[in-house]
């Protein structure tokens, strides 16, 4: 297997980028383009950028079926409140699902397709077993859940009718130096809410590992899903003491206060988010190296301690007015 | 040649300060778990090592359990340990507690609620819904379980055994161990006696395999309970038939 042609949507994001990179290392993949609406995040040396948006439906079918790949691996996924609000998330997401799915579906020679979906995908409904494995009942709880069972659903449909493998990294919360995500960005804030009733508890993966999760399975051609999840759980309020922030006992109706409080601090909190916070969100990951051949390098509590050791954003206002520099310079 | 009358069997002497050395032995272990599992550390499954050994202290308030036949459990491996119940005894609790003691490593009890103060207290002690795929991924992990059978209002009478659970094991590839419980709402003391590994009489390649297997579980408590004879106090409690101590 070498020679490969690797197609990445969402190559503009923290997570797609670092994919593209670690696939630029790979012996077996021969060239690789992606897309996004937004420009990679870090330089790419061998992968062609096209920079389109995911409402572009006509020109995304037209860059897909002209490159003509063999893997497609769709990172193109949203999460509510990181990069979009919920509602744009949701819409963005389903148009990317369905412009770039259905035009892998008219490439003669693709042969699997990876798509990134997340735990969420189980729900935390009443009974929803503590670490659901991969075989568990998909019944989604919160809107992010309902929009990767849809990709899901899309992407098997596809793999169905053109006789393709399709596999799905069901990634835990994403958290890392860039990525914008909901969770990260509250634990962050100085004071956090946390269930006073139940703090229960929660597991993320760190951006690298996910990103080798994502490599792996377009290496190895997954053909089912896949829980990639760090070992460890963390709850909370531990989370909470061990970043030093404050913690804010809330109980149940004053989660609806809580959550617009911070959305005006500008730490929103996505209704699957505030499910981990009250209900708790753990995945068995017993089938991660089995499926994969790769474990997690970092453990849940260590992911929660690098993400209090990130450097702040520190704002400088410039000393000269940029246009006053423009002047001179000119 | 000597008579074989003369001949007296030697069992080997623990030498030297038997108290200084267990109390050596049991600082270690306390000091190593403490170390291992920090105050704040939860577990893949969501046990708080902190909040358990707090849990357990106060629990020996409650119950002074003697555990035996841990000898007979895997060091590393899954097991499903099934016990018999009281009415209220909550004998999956105190045994999961006290085999944890006993054979140091976590063990989760099944039967925890799933609402949101007391399942999540239940969680962190180690508890598991009562759902077989629940107790599968468990077991699959590596993790002993304990799950009690449908409990009895007499202490001599073993309740049913859910088959589901068991089919769990089988389907998991881990042994299941039966163990007896007795134990009395008027004193602290408690007993557990765990047996060997039951193997399924006849190789089933259906759903028989877990009935039979369940089947057999029911019979060996049983027999357990009735090998560890009554916890007897000495007192006319001991004739009442619900008192938890008396005949059936």
């Amino acid at each position: 297997m070498s020679g490969r042609r690797v197609f990445v949507s969402g190559v503009g994001g923290e997570l797609g980028t670092l994919v593209a990179r670690m696939l630029e290392d790979e012996q077996w993949v021969g060239s690789l383009a992606g897309i996004d609406a937004d420009p990679p995040r870090r330089r790419l040396q061998r992968t062609t950028y096209h920079r389109l948006s995911p409402d572009n439906h006509d020109q995304i079918v037209d860059t897909i079926t002209d490159f003509n790949p063999h893997v497609l691996i769709h990172v193109g996924v949203w999460e509510p409140d990181a990069r979009a609000s919920p509602k744009a998330a949701g819409v963005l997401t389903e148009q990317a699902a369905t412009s770039i799915l259905g035009a892998a579906a008219e490439c003669r020679a693709l042969e699997s397709i990876v798509v990134r979906s997340g735990i969420e995908i189980y729900g935390r409904g009443k009974g929803s077993l503590t670490r659901p494995a991969e075989s568990a009942p998909i019944r989604p709880t919160s809107e992010y859940g309902h929009t990767l069972a849809d990709i899901e659903a899309i992407a098997a449909n596809v793999a169905e009718r053109v006789g393709v493998t399709v596999g799905a990294v069901r990634l835990a919360s994403v958290l890392g130096p860039h990525v914008p995500s909901p969770l990260g960005r509250l634990l962050r804030m100085p004071a956090v809410p946390f269930s006073a009733a139940a703090d229960p508890p929660f597991a993320v993966i760190e951006h690298n590992d996910a990103a080798r999760a994502l490599v792996a399975a377009a290496r190895n051609q997954l053909a089912e899903p896949v829980n990639v999840v760090a070992p460890g759980a963390i709850t909370a309020l531990h989370a909470i003491r061990r970043g030093r922030r404050i913690p804010v006992p809330v109980f149940g109706p004053q989660w609806f206060l809580a959550r617009r409080l911070s959305h005006m601090l500008g730490a929103p909190i996505p209704d699957h988010v505030a499910e981990a916070l009250t209900r708790g969100r753990l995945a068995d990951n017993g089938r991660m190296e089995e499926l994969l051949g790769i474990t997690a390098d970092v453990s849940t509590v260590e992911v929660i301690d690098h993400l209090y050791h990130w450097p702040s954003v520190v704002r400088r206002p410039a000393r000269v007015p940029a246009a006053q520099q423009i002047g001179e310079a000119s | 040649m000597s008579s074989p009358l003369g001949r007296v069997v030697q069992f080997p002497v623990r030498h030297g300060a038997t108290l200084v050395g267990g109390t050596a032995n049991t600082t270690r272990a306390a000091f190593r778990r403490v170390t291992e599992e920090p105050s704040g550390h939860v577990d893949d499954w969501g046990r708080d090592a902190g909040l358990f050994r707090t849990i357990t202290m106060l629990s020996e308030i409650r119950w002074a359990v003697s555990t035996g036949g841990d000898q007979h459990l895997p060091a590393r491996k899954g097991a499903l340990i099934v016990v018999n119940a009281r009415r209220f005894s909550m004998a999956h609790v105190y045994s999961a507690f006290a085999i944890s003691r006993a054979v140091d490593r976590p063990v989760r009890f099944v039967g925890r609620p799933d609402d949101t103060t007391l399942g999540a207290l239940a969680q962190r002690l180690g508890g598991l819904l009562d759902h077989p795929d629940e107790v599968a991924g468990a077991l699959r992990a590596g993790e002993l379980v304990v799950s009690a059978a449908t409990s009895s209002s007499r202490p001599r009478e073993v309740g049913t055994v859910d088959h589901t659970i068991i089919g769990a094991a089988v389907a998991s590839g881990v042994d299941v161990f039966p163990a007896a419980t007795t134990s009395s709402p008027f004193s602290r003391r408690a007993r557990i006696e765990i047996g060997s590994a039951i193997r399924g009489g006849r190789r089933r390649r259906g759903p028989l395999a877990e009935y039979e297997l369940a089947h057999e579980v029911r019979e060996q408590i049983s027999l357990l309970l009735t090998e560890m004879g009554d916890i007897n106090t000495g007192t006319p409690l001991d004739w009442l038939p619900l008192s938890g101590l008396g005949g059936n």
